[in-house]
């Protein structure tokens, strides 16, 4: 055989016997199998196998669902941040995220509080489907809205609509309970003042914690309520707060919540790196969109291909990810918001109305790569998964 | 459908064009991939405002229009070229301390030198040796092996046969004795993973061969942008792509690879098999040890994992000048010590006076964030090893600890930012393990010491008939070595069906 020519490069045999001596005493991979799976699973598991415990009912319209896991372990998380929960409803494979609203030194549950929704499907079924013992699955902890020390604030102002509080209660639990060297102020507003969500327990430890102010705010409150009325405003904040410096802004609610209080913020002044926002589903009418087009009903029907094969009608009105799944077509998915980007699709003909900001890759968008949990059909559509 | 004649496993770098190559030539390719987009390191994600670059640093070899380099070749001949908009970065790199030291080298070897030089004057003549030396080497080598020369020999490639075994360290210290200058000089050794005391003369020589050459560039829409645009290729030729569905195992029977069984337990019949997995999870996870050949573990045997970084991604509410940032690729340096003090700190979970670079694409391509905004990549080199005994419930504290650190690193030479944070995502070891499946997070594969380069390791060929790897598990590793790992293996399986 011909010698090869670095074989008489300077060093070559030093070189050989290095070979031969590493081999000798270096790492025995084949014994170290599944390794990689192993640790990431500790912190990232793919699938959390979950049991109900405890149901707990917070207001008439609202439970805690706590969950334990089945084989004892769950994951640590980030006060603030989400699982997702999938679901098997009556033939069809779905999931939907929920804000942990224990708090990540309670290591033994993650409690999810879920509010009834006209015509949720998914919430409906977790309040009057589900039961303690029920073994249902979920993700591992997700999601970026969480305190982070290496820019935010130590006063936080958490703005809270309606079940967008559950967030904030981990948040306002964990600093309570360690001790963290943090100030909370808590507005949260509501429609009515019978059904604000955790109402006793966040008086309750504001009351026993100087760092934590809990201010409620309610739109129609009975004639001698004597809080805070009305909505969320820039004012309200202000007041409430005082000095509008060192201090970083948290909101979870609906988009009608974000509509009316970011402006209100940036009116008074508020830098757009100290407002976080929380991701809180696709819209409920996705038709109000300032960017849909008129000649377009949310029922109008389409037909949607799939990867040149079976054919589907998607409603107008409903992201495709569901129509996906009402016909059996399970799409990965985590956030159902528009953020992860699990449920990536693309869509090969047809066009698809995509509402303004959500954040999609510049060069998935060249390609016609969607979120399909935030993608509604305006046309009919050959897509592929 | 017809059965696939090769299933590839990965849709990183390595994976995509070995798939896009094959289907150019008319072959059934069955591409899997675990995460729902393609890319490997070479993706993005996206935070509030910002798409993030994950990996691209600097892509060399591309050349420009009228003096093309060898990757500008490679994306033509898969037809790629079209679809990709380059943006040349003006500066090879700039080196900064805390002291307010500052040195930034234009990618012109006339310039560099002559930067040098009135920087070092005292160092002229080694500097000018440095790259000459540099230059004959690299010329040396594409000659040889580049251009295949039938009968090379040590008088006509003198340098080659000197230097391609020796430390850069080794070089260096012959030839320079001011030490800021030699660290300035070997930066480049993050981008290998190794020090230059271990780190072959020849990965500094054609490094600074080729960026300067060639010149470094970007792309618009980053590595993401690469990536899908080349899958995007791969699609309309008629290859088939799975996302979301990872290989579970690679059937072997009789020393031959017989197909692939997807994660969702559906047996794939093929005859060929990519492995754009890691070289070890491809032999220890994905096939049966029985049909492992004994040589197969008995040369991974000697080969270490690479390191794997620390990396924070920041996302500014102004522009880079405003920072003070005013180059694309920056190497923060805080001690010029490049001795095996360096593993030693790569071995440890904080981030203390270790090398960091800074790249701030937004130099280059205004373009590359939102107006008004910038963003910076920042990464310093790991070992993931301590990062797997960290208890679970500690990672986060940790995580943001060796952050905290770091960011304290950039303020000491731009004090700005931290006033100007609006997106700040932190990637450990074990985040580029999660999204890569490599052991212990090691970006660069197996460590690249001249014991473990392509002269003296089986590359992308395997014992088992019908595999073959495409990664930088194989060879060497960053963008351009990638890619082209990918062309190698299609060719290899093209040639084979054409001799049959």
């Amino acid at each position: 055989m011909k010698k090869n020519i670095f074989e008489d490069f300077d060093g070559y045999n030093d070189i050989v016997e290095e070979i031969e001596h590493s081999r000798k005493y270096g790492i025995n991979y084949s014994a170290e199998r599944h390794s990689p799976a192993q640790f990431i699973n500790r912190l990232h598991p793919p699938i959390l196998n979950l049991r109900v415990s405890d149901i707990i009912e917070e207001t008439y319209s609202t439970k805690t669902l706590r969950l334990i896991p089945d084989d004892g372990y769950l994951p640590p998380f980030l006060a603030g941040q989400y699982v997702a929960l999938f679901l098997d409803m009556g033939g069809i494979r779905t999931s939907r995220p929920y804000s942990i609203s224990s708090p990540p030194n309670q290591t033994g549950f993650y409690d999810i509080t879920v509010r009834r929704v006209d015509g949720g499907l998914v919430s409906n079924y977790l309040l009057d489907e589900v039961s303690k013992g029920d073994r249902l699955q979920g993700s591992g902890p997700a999601g970026n809205f969480y305190y982070n020390p290496l820019f935010h604030d130590k006063n936080m102002v958490c703005l809270a609509g309606g079940s967008g509080i559950t967030p904030f209660m981990s948040i306002v639990h964990e600093i309570a309970d360690c001790g963290i060297d943090r100030t909370v102020f808590l507005l949260h507003g509501n429609k009515n003042l019978d059904d604000v969500i955790f109402h006793e327990k966040f008086k309750a430890i504001s009351d026993r914690f100087e760092n934590i102010r809990y201010i409620p705010v309610i739109e129609e409150p009975p004639n001698d309520y004597d809080g805070s009325r009305g909505l969320i405003t820039g004012d309200l904040i202000k007041e409430k707060i005082g000095n509008l410096e060192d201090k970083t802004f948290y909101l979870c609610g609906p988009q009608g919540m974000y509509d009316f209080c970011i402006p209100e913020l940036v009116r008074l002044g508020i830098p757009h790196k100290k407002i976080r926002k929380e991701i809180y589903g696709a819209p409920v009418n996705i038709c109000d969109d300032p960017g849909w087009p008129e000649n377009i009903k949310a029922e109008t029907v389409f037909k949607v291909s799939i990867n040149g094969g079976g054919t589907l009608d998607a409603r107008a009105g409903e992201p495709l990810i569901m129509a996906l799944e009402k016909r059996g077509v399970t799409v990965p998915s985590l956030c159902r918001s528009g953020e992860c980007s699990m449920c990536r699709i693309r869509i090969i003909s047809g066009k698809v109305f995509q509402p303004k900001g959500v954040p999609v890759r510049k060069s998935d968008r060249q390609f016609g790569y969607v979120h399909s949990c935030v993608s509604y059909p305006l046309d009919d559509l050959e897509i592929a998964l | 459908m017809e059965g696939y004649d090769v299933v590839v496993i990965g849709a990183g770098n390595g994976g995509i064009t070995a798939s896009a190559a094959m289907a150019q030539k008319g072959l059934n390719i069955l591409l899997l991939e675990r995460h729902n987009i393609p890319g490997g390191c070479a993706t993005s994600f996206c935070r509030g405002r910002f798409e993030f670059e994950v990996a691209l640093h600097q892509l060399s070899g591309m050349g420009t229009v009228k003096k093309p380099g060898p990757l500008r070749m490679m994306l033509g001949s898969l037809g790629v070229l079209d679809d990709l908009e380059f943006v040349e970065m003006s500066e090879l790199y700039s080196v900064m301390m805390p002291d307010g030291f500052k040195l930034s080298l234009k990618p012109d070897k006339e310039k560099v030198i002559k930067e040098l030089q009135d920087r070092f004057p005292h160092e002229k003549k080694a500097i000018e040796k440095f790259f000459d030396l540099s230059y004959k080497y690299a010329n040396d080598m594409l000659a040889a092996f580049i251009f295949k020369d039938p009968s090379p020999s040590r008088e006509k490639y003198p340098t080659m046969y000197e230097y391609a075994f020796k430390p850069a360290s080794e070089v260096l210290d012959s030839l320079i004795s001011d030490p800021l200058l030699k660290a300035v000089l070997s930066v480049y050794w993050g981008y290998v993973g190794l020090p230059p005391n271990r780190l072959a003369f020849p990965y500094l020589a054609m490094i600074f061969f080729t960026y300067i050459e060639f010149k470094p560039f970007h792309i618009k829409g980053g590595s993401q942008a690469l990536s899908n645009v080349i899958v995007n290729k791969f699609i309309s030729q008629g290859g088939s792509v799975r996302f979301n569905c990872g290989a579970k195992e690679i059937k072997v029977e009789n020393g031959k690879v017989t197909g692939v069984v997807t994660d969702d337990e559906e047996f794939i019949p093929a005859r060929f098999v990519v492995s754009n997995a890691s070289q070890v999870s491809t032999y220890v996870q994905l096939i049966d040890p029985q049909h492992v050949p004994n040589q197969v573990n008995r040369e991974m045997r000697g080969r270490s994992l690479s390191p794997s970084a620390f990396s924070m991604f920041v996302g500014f509410d102004c522009e880079p000048d405003e920072l003070g940032i005013t180059e694309a690729t920056t190497f923060l340096l805080d001690n010029i010590d490049f001795s095996d003090r360096v593993i030693n700190q790569m071995k440890k979970l904080d981030i203390d006076d270790q090398l960091l670079v800074l790249s701030c694409y937004d130099v280059s391509d205004p373009e590359f964030s939102p107006p008004g905004t910038s963003q910076a990549n920042i990464v310093t080199l790991k070992y993931g090893e301590p990062w797997l005994s960290i208890p679970p419930t500690q990672y986060h504290k940790t995580k943001f600890r060796c952050a905290e650190e770091m960011l304290r690193r950039v303020e000491a030479i731009y004090p700005a930012v931290r006033g100007h944070i609006e997106e700040i995502d932190v990637a450990t070891p074990l985040t580029h393990m999660r999204y890569l499946g490599h052991p212990n997070g090691a970006i660069y594969g197996f460590e690249q010491y001249t014991k473990d380069s392509m002269f003296f390791q089986p590359g992308r060929y395997s014992p088992i008939e019908g595999l073959y790897f495409a990664s930088g598990w194989t060879g060497d590793c960053g963008f351009h070595p990638t890619l082209q790992a990918g062309l190698s293996a299609a060719k290899s399986i093209v040639r084979k069906l054409e001799t049959e």
